[in-house]
């Protein structure tokens, strides 16, 4: 029983982190429907500056969320303005969405094996493999649970910042628009919200996001420039069970494939573990393909 | 003195013809206009062009002395003008308040806001009962009102009805119906598009038939009705029963 529960608090923790990642998936997908591919390459980019920071100048990963959040919204708005905008009249868009996020995405992985070679990398700040221990409590007699550190902290940040997100949606003039232009486009022009700065800005949110997560990564999961493709397959699994653009199901799906991975791991084996999320991509978009939360759409 | 000057204005969709050709019609104040054609005949993409929704390929349109042939929508509602698509205009996961709440998105003022939000909660109870409710869950009439609501929370100077009871129920289009000759008295200049032609010019003062992207005929309503030419050619079936083909 020990184990069980063990198993599922290290699969939540992950699960927090996981819904950092794909909630910025999700608002992209939501707000300007660009399934973007380059999403997990721009958290290893955001990784490297994280790394960099701690290995360089001793700042703390978790610390760098404050430079390195702006500086990827930045830059999402950016590539939204340079590369986006130009198209998003076209009836093509979303054809065009998927090949050009795809070319950034190897654009981003190519430029950072240049710069930063190919070579693993990750931050050892002290926490990284230290463990808070829980015994008595409801525990039997002489059982023990570790909470590792490094993703307790991992997963409080993500809840803060997702929180955060939440709310800002929810009650800023800047997110009602942001929902509304989710909703329904049309309708978010006509009631007079902006919708290409509106889609700038959640771009930018998007990437800035990424680049949250991107500084856990840094200590949480080795990484290289080429691991980007990995983590993209992970996040399109986690979006599309909760239903693309959904924020609440992107979090319900990484809570879920959290767990779910972390006993596939605990059973089976660590190679299973990514097996995990491919299994339910295919599995969902088999069953269920618009996700737990999407709505249906005529094929 | 007209408030809205539309000359000469074609417009179309991205590379494709022309839908309007060369169309010219001029809207007075505090009149009623009821817009009135065959299925395609671009009156829809008429009041997107006014709402900055489409732009112009050619000719103007000059509301109150100001062009807004290449404003953005957000532009061209800050100005006084506001439309109310024929369909899918609201937002469905938003509660009904939340809704009316983003018809105000260009105000600043929050006691004005809710001041106009007890406005409209007055003149459509059922929204004040329905407020907490989202706006998908709605019936089609129920969302007609609230389109409508929306719009008067920005309180326009000119209001464009894109066939606003359209798939609605007799009874609850005599309901919209009376709606819309409410805000006529509050001194709203409206433009109407109406299947039901026969409905729609009994309500509006002056009557517009369109055609192939142009004024065919125009004139006060029951001229237009009488008009021997335009009974012919467009009434036909569809004065009295008002379904669309
Ligand atoms: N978004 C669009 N893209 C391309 N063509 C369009 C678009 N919307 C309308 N059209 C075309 O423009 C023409 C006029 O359409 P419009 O909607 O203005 O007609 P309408 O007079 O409102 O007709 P209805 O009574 O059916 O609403 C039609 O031929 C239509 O196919
Ligand atoms: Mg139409």
């Amino acid at each position: 029983m020990t184990n069980v529960i063990q198993v599922a608090i290290l699969g939540l923790l992950l699960g927090g982190v996981y819904a950092l990642m794909a909630a910025g998936l999700t608002l992209a997908f939501g707000v300007m429907r660009i399934v973007n591919l380059a999403h997990a390459a721009f958290i290893i980019a955001s990784a490297y500056i994280s790394f960099f920071a701690f290995d360089k100048l001793g700042i703390d990963p978790l610390l760098s969320v404050v430079f390195v959040m702006p500086i990827m919204f930045f830059f999402g708005i950016a590539v939204y303005q340079a590369l986006f905008r130009r198209i998003e009249g076209s009836a093509k868009f979303g054809e065009m969405t998927v090949l050009l996020t795809f070319g950034i995405a190897i654009m981003v992985e190519g430029l950072l094996g240049f710069v930063f070679t190919g070579i693993y990398r990750k931050a050892q700040p002290g926490y990284a493999n230290e463990s808070f221990i829980v015994d008595g409590l409801f525990l039997p007699e002489g059982d023990i649970l570790f909470i590792p550190k490094g993703q307790f902290f991992a997963s409080l940040l993500s809840i803060v910042l997702l929180v955060g997100l939440w709310a800002f949606l929810r009650y800023s003039q800047t997110g009602y628009a942001i929902r509304a232009t989710t909703q329904n486009r049309a309708a978010a022009e006509i009631v007079g919200v902006n919708v290409r700065r509106v889609s700038a800005i959640s771009f930018g949110l998007s990437t800035a996001l990424a680049g949250a997560s991107g500084a856990l990564m840094s200590y949480l999961f080795p990484f290289f420039p080429f691991r980007h493709w990995q983590w993209v397959a992970v996040l399109l699994a986690l979006v599309v069970l909760g239903g693309m653009g959904s924020m609440k199901g992107a979090v319900i799906g990484a809570l879920v494939l959290g767990v779910a991975s972390s006993f596939v791991v605990d059973q089976i084996g660590p190679t299973w573990g990514p097996m995990t999320f491919y299994l339910a991509l295919f599995l969902i978009l088999l069953i269920r393909p618009q996700g737990l939360f999407g709505k249906e759409v005529p094929v | 003195m007209a408030i809205l000057e539309i000359t000469d204005v074609s417009a179309g969709y991205g590379a494709g013809p022309d839908i309007l050709q060369g169309l010219s019609l001029e809207v007075e104040e505090a009149q009623s206009y009821c817009i009135i054609g065959p299925n395609g005949a671009g009156k829809s993409t008429l009041l997107k062009v006014i709402a900055g929704l489409l732009h112009p390929r050619s000719g103007d349109v000059v509301f109150r002395g100001e062009s807004l042939a290449h404003r953005r929508p957000d532009q061209v509602l800050a100005t006084g003008v506001c439309f109310v698509p024929q369909d899918q205009a609201l937002f469905p996961e938003m509660s009904v308040r939340e809704n009316l709440i983003m018809g105000a998105y260009l105000l600043k003022d929050r006691a004005l806001i809710k001041e106009r939000l007890a406005r409209v909660y007055e003149m459509f109870p059922i929204l004040a009962e329905r407020a907490g409710q989202d706006a998908g869950k709605m019936s089609g009439g129920q969302q007609q009102m609230l389109a409508m609501g929306r719009a008067l929370m920005i309180d326009p100077i000119l209001l464009m009805l894109d066939e606003p009871t359209l798939g609605l129920a007799p009874q609850i289009a005599q309901q919209i119906f009376s709606q819309v000759e409410q805000l006529k008295s509050m001194g709203l200049t409206v433009v109407i598009i109406e299947q039901n032609a026969q409905r729609g010019l009994e309500l509006a003062d002056w009557g517009v038939v369109l055609d192939l992207g142009i004024v065919r005929f125009e004139g006060p309503s029951e001229g237009i009705l009488g008009d021997p030419r335009v009974r012919e050619l467009y009434l036909g079936k569809a004065a009295g029963s008002g379904e669309k083909k």
